[in-house]
């Protein structure tokens, strides 16, 4: 039995001055007739309670215009649904093992805690990846910065790279490897875009990215303005993808929101003064509102920005296509969140963008070098009721198995996550609330999410990382708050998902404000572990120890340059078949929320005790079939070397 | 004959003008405004989520989401976008007047006209459309003789009289 925390009511300072009025005549009234109203209300505010302690049966439809974000309608809420909530009958899955690895002493920093700029509400990505070859998979961890450090004013945080040493130590080796970063990190992915076998990382900042190159002696270069993608502005989760088959990465972009510290949006903090953009009349009117209450601005009412597509040429320097491509997005959405990714299983490689509080964008790639926006016509840019969201996160995972990519978007507080179900020929449903996403997620903010079969079960499940970007959740009746509990969802085979209860003390029962997640098994346990970046707050590493669990089988795909696919095998599909199951991994570079799993491909096979079947669709388009030998092992796969 | 066919013509033109032509591309950018005024502000308009219908030869009824940011809260409840009509108009069978006006799709099933001060003007109830394929925003969609403006899967129909 889920337990609710209850929460104590706090009256806004616009109600208070309105209680103060009618409360004025009332005690003018005898006190017999006054004891008599009490008694009624009495009676009905409890009911309205009651009433109001019961999540909305539906989804929030109507849209809050205005508020600088597009999300459902505003409910008045008795307790708070995202902290608190645990089970004591639920088992544990994830361990909370920070405090005994280096990690603990990472911080992330992002301008002030008040929250002033929407720019100080969205870092930072976090990257699982073995960017020293020895197996064991990595952690990079993006912290943020201040307006103080921007202008050079003091030292800016700095974001970690740690080396995973085994038996869950890790060393930080940031400075040895030289990328610290010490601007304002928002996205991290990874892909090895110089086919050296050694995996590279985009840095997306907030100010000039970065593109580290891997130097294969544990340094890294940032070869960013080398190689002409020193992307400026606001830059968020990037992807990378060979969208022209020529076997080179080619890179994505997002662009956030266009911010000039000289002409700074109105702040919360400046309510009553005039100051600002727009000026703030007296009173605070042109300040930005959230339920009445003055918070940050944006993303709407202010600018966004365009996206960028770098193309690679033959001499390793990448170019900007995003005109010629048709993705230069000249409605300049604020992107958050992209992927390359096989929408159609056309064999070309599609582009998903994640929007906030615009519509998502699908593109299909023509397969002439440009692509089609079916963002409206695929389902996937608005959800079922052409409702623009709050698109903050994407998971990328076929979670019914038939074979086709399906899409989960996190979006703001007050409104649901979805779950885009892939119906085949470029077409997506809104499966959220039959698939029992829907109600649950309403009070949550979501960033970071990304399917994983934690269970090994052969199905997919579903994890979500929360937090909200107004401090003030946690002093007003929003039915939310800050820091919030993640979200753990069990596939239940039928479509459907339930989320899975958290025991109290656990990893699951901690609130956090979530932003990064990234997935991979950092034991070699054959159980996914996480980690996540939290905003202004330490990172949680989380230890996978479900039990029972099935069989495993892990896949390090390599392709062959020589044949037009990337040394990393990024835009592969693997295909795997096992007592009869045929589930699908695909390698995919991004998603998640500015964040990065690791490319290691992970089949839960459930029972099954050894493999059928593996094919790869390589990503220059060709298939080859694979014998492994065993399970609940890692294995090597290298384009050509199939029996098949 | 000529006769016949004179007055052939007048009787078709009413019909005719009933039937509204919806707006795409360069012609809907033609006719939509950037931004609008509204209750003491202006705000721009969501230009993906505008829309216009031309009635007859040269009436046109035009309506577009806008942003609403800067706005307080009590007008953002009600004021999602600007509805401007250059004819008098039907909204599911209720006159409204030429002019410029705020509109909001509200909750419980109701489209609300403000006039330029925010004061309510006239309410209508929508219909609710489960069969839309791809619900928007905000668009003009013709169904049969109808000209109909939808929010997301809401509609009300607009005639001209």
């Amino acid at each position: 039995m889920m337990k609710l925390e209850r929460w104590s009511k706090v009256q806004s300072p616009e109600s208070n001055v309105r209680l103060r009025r009618q409360t004025a005549g009332f005690r003018r009234w005898p006190l017999s007739y006054r004891f008599l109203v009490l008694l009624v209300l009495l009676f009905s505010v409890e009911g309205l309670l009651r009433v109001m302690a019961q999540d909305p049966q539906k989804k929030p439809e109507s849209q809050q215009q205005g508020m600088g974000v597009s999300t459902g309608s505003a409910i008045t809420y008795s307790t708070r649904r995202t902290v608190g909530v645990t089970d004591p009958k639920a088992p544990t899955i994830f361990e909370d093992v920070t405090s005994k690895t280096a990690l603990s002493t990472f911080k992330n920093r992002s301008g002030t805690p008040e929250k002033n700029y929407i720019f100080e509400t969205a870092s930072g990505g976090v990257a699982i990846f073995d960017y020293d070859s020895d197996g064991l998979p990595d952690i990079y961890l993006l912290n943020g910065s201040t307006v103080a450090a921007m202008a050079g004013k003091e030292k800016a945080p700095r974001s970690a790279l740690y080396r995973n040493l085994g038996n869950w130590k890790f060393e930080d080796v940031t400075e040895k490897a030289g990328v610290a970063n010490e601007r304002w990190g928002f996205g991290v992915s990874i892909g090895d875009y110089d086919n050296d076998g050694w995996p590279d990382m985009y840095v997306s900042n907030f100010g000039v990215s970065r593109l580290y190159h891997n130097n294969r002696n544990s340094t890294f270069t940032d070869v960013a303005e080398k190689l002409g993608v020193a992307r400026k502005g606001w830059s968020t989760g990037a992807t990378f993808g060979d969208y022209d088959v020529d076997g080179r990465l080619d890179l994505f972009v997002p662009g956030y929101v266009e911010i000039d510290f000289k002409n700074l949006p109105p702040s919360p903090a400046a309510m009553g003064k005039p100051a600002g953009r727009t000026g703030l009349i007296d009173g605070g009117q042109n300040v930005c509102q959230f339920r009445g209450v003055a918070v940050l601005c944006g993303p709407r009412g202010l600018p966004g920005e365009s996206d960028t597509l770098f193309h690679q040429k033959p001499d390793g320097t990448f170019e900007d296509l995003s005109t010629k491509a048709g993705v230069n997005d000249p409605q300049k959405y604020y992107g958050f969140t992209s992927a390359f990714v096989h929408a159609d299983d056309d064999k070309l490689l599609d582009l998903i963008v994640v929007n906030d509080s615009t519509p998502n964008q699908l593109y299909i790639n023509k397969g002439n070098g440009t692509f089609e926006d079916v963002g409206y016509p695929s389902g996937v840019g608005l959800n079922e009721n052409g409702r623009e969201q709050a698109g903050m996160g994407l998971a990328v995972g076929d979670y019914d198995r038939d074979g086709r990519l399906d899409f989960h978007i996190t979006n703001f507080s007050d409104d649901s996550n979805v779950l885009y179900h892939n119906d085949g020929d470029g077409n997506f449903t809104d499966v959220t609330l039959q698939a029992g996403l829907g109600e649950l997620t309403i009070p949550f903010l979501g960033w970071g999410t990304s399917f994983l079969d934690f269970d090994n079960d052969a199905w997919l499940d579903l994890f979500v990382v929360n937090g909200h970007v107004y401090p003030a959740a946690d002093s007003y009746q929003w039915g939310t708050s800050y820091a919030q509990q993640a979200l753990l969802f069990r596939n239940l085979k039928t479509g459907r998902f339930e989320r899975v209860g958290a025991p109290p003390g656990t990893a699951l029962a901690n609130a956090w404000t979530g932003r990064g997640l990234a997935v991979g098994d950092l034991d070699g346990d054959g159980r996914l572990d996480l980690v996540i970046n939290n905003l202004d707050s330490n990172p949680v590493v989380l230890r996978n120890v479900a039990t029972p669990t099935g069989h495993w089988l892990a896949l390090r795909l390599v392709g062959d340059v020589a044949k037009k696919s990337p040394k990393d095998a990024v835009g592969a599909i693997a295909y795997l078949t096992s007592s009869g199951i045929r589930q699908r991994a695909d390698v995919v570079s991004g998603a998640v929320y500015s964040s990065q799993n690791d490319l290691t491909l992970h089949f839960g096979i459930g029972a099954a005790t050894k493999v059928d079947k593996l094919e790869i669709q390589w990503p220059d388009g060709s298939m080859e079939s694979f014998d492994i030998p065993a399970v609940d092992k890692t294995f090597t796969v290298v384009q050509g070397k199939g029996g098949k | 004959m000529l006769g016949a066919l004179v007055m052939l013509t007048c009787l078709a033109v009413p019909a005719a003008a009933q039937q509204g032509v919806i707006l795409s591309g360069a012609e809907l950018a033609r006719v939509i405004p950037t931004g609008f005024y509204f209750q003491g502000q202006s705000a721009p308009t969501q230009m993906r989520n505008s829309a216009a219908a031309r009635f007859g030869t040269s009436r046109y009824v035009l309506a577009g989401l806008v942003d609403t940011s800067g706005y307080a809260a009590d007008v953002r409840a009600r004021y999602e976008g600007f509805l401007i009509t250059d004819s008098a108009i039907t909204i599911n069978g209720s006159d409204l007047e030429t002019g410029a006006y705020g509109f909001g799709f509200s909750n419980d099933g109701k489209l609300n006209i403000l006039n330029l001060a925010g004061n309510q003007i006239l309410t209508v109830s929508t219909m609710k459309d489960a069969s839309l394929k791809r619900p928007r925003p905000l668009v003009m969609i013709r169904s049969g003789n109808e000209t109909r403006l939808y929010n997301g899967r809401d509609y009300a129909v607009i005639a001209v009289r």
